[in-house]
């Protein structure tokens, strides 16, 4: 019965690990470096002095056993690297007698964990994606980000459908955003949740004629150059396809996930799977597929009629061996309250609507949490000597 | 569901301090040094590899050149920043370990197109 493999489960087994000479524990003494694990591998380094290379042979043998002992665990990699000590020659020399695992290559620097290159005080961004557009995405994220917000996440959307931008009406917020003392734009917010979109900076009517980079530009500006403060998850709103936008976003931020929208019909999957296919290729965990305009159940009568066919996203997600998320039926109330700038998850909160987004999101943070612990998408240590 | 899981990722790179050497070590267990102009020469830039059917136009002269920065590309790619400004290669994960398996290869390719086209390394 193996544990799941976390940091925590390899700190917790360190700590049995005793340091010679200065006593305490391998974790409490804060030698460790960032510990790196993926699939079943683990990898760490441990930081000590140029002389103490030969007494903690030792140690490094006992921190790999114990790592080791570990269920889930298939190899462990050890190092021990030199601090950089200024004006102390010994520290240019490279590890030889403690350094058993000659792979590493890291001849005498205490590797740093390089930061990794998001936006600072967002603990996930996520992208919510389709392949074609009108299935409703952005209904979708909107009421995503609102049941998040439900759920209790600190939440922020942002629109990078800049040439279609429709956050401004589905949130029910109009006005210019303003620029914060750090030179950042404050976001505006809606309900609690914070909200970025091109359609702040432009009238509701005026086209966006704009080549790639200026999109790209756009974008990135909206990402870096807005106060987001600290947020859970910052949900994109994707516009439809597998151009610009969705490169930037692969390319700048590392995506903690992306959530595909379909409608049930086969020509609506067939763009679905393209979107899905270029999240693979970039490395983005698949969070899972929504099937929206699931079905239509007629408020007077409650006959159920199947519009766009049902089922089709939840099979292809099998298909796919991705999570469904859920499936959102069409409802005059959906559409009423989203025109009205009140996405149903706050406008009629008890509503069934409403409870199945909030299923939607909980599912949706599950699988980001569990892609974290996972460390699916970890980014190797950068190291600058 | 694949994830990309199924091509090493890396999990540490290294840049020396004479910047002119780059040491990375993937999830499967393998190591690769790359020199700064081994890297060089085979950006996966368009630059260098030519344009859609394009020939592949071996830049000469690199003998020298350093790295300047590298750079997180999302969750897939690192982008090296030379210091003759070129910086438009995305090498990512499966590509960088293509070329640090293939390097003796490559390597030879390299020296024998620039005595082809007349050029040299310095």
């Amino acid at each position: 019965m193996s544990e799941s493999l976390t940091k925590d489960t390899i700190l917790e087994a360190l700590k049995q690990v005793e340091i010679p000479e200065s006593g305490g524990n391998l974790v409490d003494q804060g030698l460790l470096s960032e510990i790196v694990v993926h699939g079943g591998k683990v990898y760490f380094s441990i930081a000590i002095a140029p002389h103490q290379a030969e007494a903690f042979g030792v140690v490094r043998e006992q921190a790999e056993k114990m790592v080791l002992q570990i269920g889930g665990v298939e190899k462990a990699v050890v190092t021990l690297t030199a601090d950089h000590e200024t004006g102390q020659a010994q520290a240019q020399k490279p590890m030889s007698a403690g350094e058993q695992r000659a792979s590493s290559g890291v001849a005498g620097g205490k590797p740093a964990p390089s930061p990794r290159a998001g936006i600072p005080g967002v603990k996930h961004i996520i992208a919510v994606a389709s392949g074609k557009g009108g299935v409703g995405k952005s209904t979708v994220s909107v009421n995503l980000a609102m049941a998040f917000q439900a759920n209790g996440l600190k939440t922020g959307i942002l629109d990078a459908d800049i040439y279609g931008p429709s956050q401004p009406r589905l949130m029910g917020i109009s006005g210019r955003p303003k620029l914060g003392d750090n030179d950042l734009l404050i976001p505006m917010q809606s309900y609690g949740v914070k909200v970025m979109s091109m359609g702040f900076l432009v009238k509701e009517d005026e086209p966006m004629i704009w080549r790639g980079p200026m999109v790209i530009s756009a974008l990135s500006q909206m990402m870096k150059d807005v106060d987001w403060g600290e947020l859970d998850v910052l949900v994109v709103d994707m516009p439809p396809g597998t151009g610009d936008a969705q490169l930037t976003m692969a390319q700048k931020v590392p995506l903690a996930g992306a959530v595909i929208v379909s409608t049930p019909q086969d020509l609506a999957l067939i763009d679905a799977r393209k979107g899905v296919a270029m999240f693979q290729k970039v490395n983005v965990p698949l969070l899972g597929v929504v099937e929206n305009m699931s079905y239509f159940l007629c408020p007077s009568c409650g006959d159920r009629s199947d519009i766009f066919g049902h089922g089709g996203a939840e099979a292809e997600a099998k298909k796919l061996q991705a999570p469904f998320l859920g499936a959102v039926p069409l409802h005059m109330e959906i559409r009423e309250k989203s025109d009205l700038g009140e996405p149903v998850v706050v406008g009629s909160p008890d509503s069934e609507h409403a409870k199945i987004f909030k299923d939607i999101a909980a599912k949706a943070w599950d699988e980001i949490e569990k892609h974290e612990a996972r460390a699916s998408t970890q980014v190797p240590t950068i190291v600058i000597e | 569901m694949s994830d990309g899981d199924s091509s090493p990722v890396p999990v540490q790179i290294v840049l020396n301090k004479s910047k002119d050497l780059v040491s990375i070590e993937f999830d499967t267990g393998n190591s690769f040094e790359y020199e700064a102009e081994f890297l060089r020469v085979y950006s996966p830039s368009a630059e260098v590899r030519g344009h859609g059917n394009e020939p592949r136009k071996t830049p000469p002269g690199k003998q020298l050149v350093k790295i300047t920065a590298i750079e997180q590309v999302g969750n897939y790619a690192v982008k090296f920043v030379f210091d003759d400004r070129h910086d438009s290669g995305i090498y990512s994960w499966s590509y960088l370990y293509e070329i640090g398996a293939d390097k003796e290869a490559l390597w030879s390719r390299y020296l024998e197109e620039l005595d082809e086209a007349g050029l040299s390394r310095s």
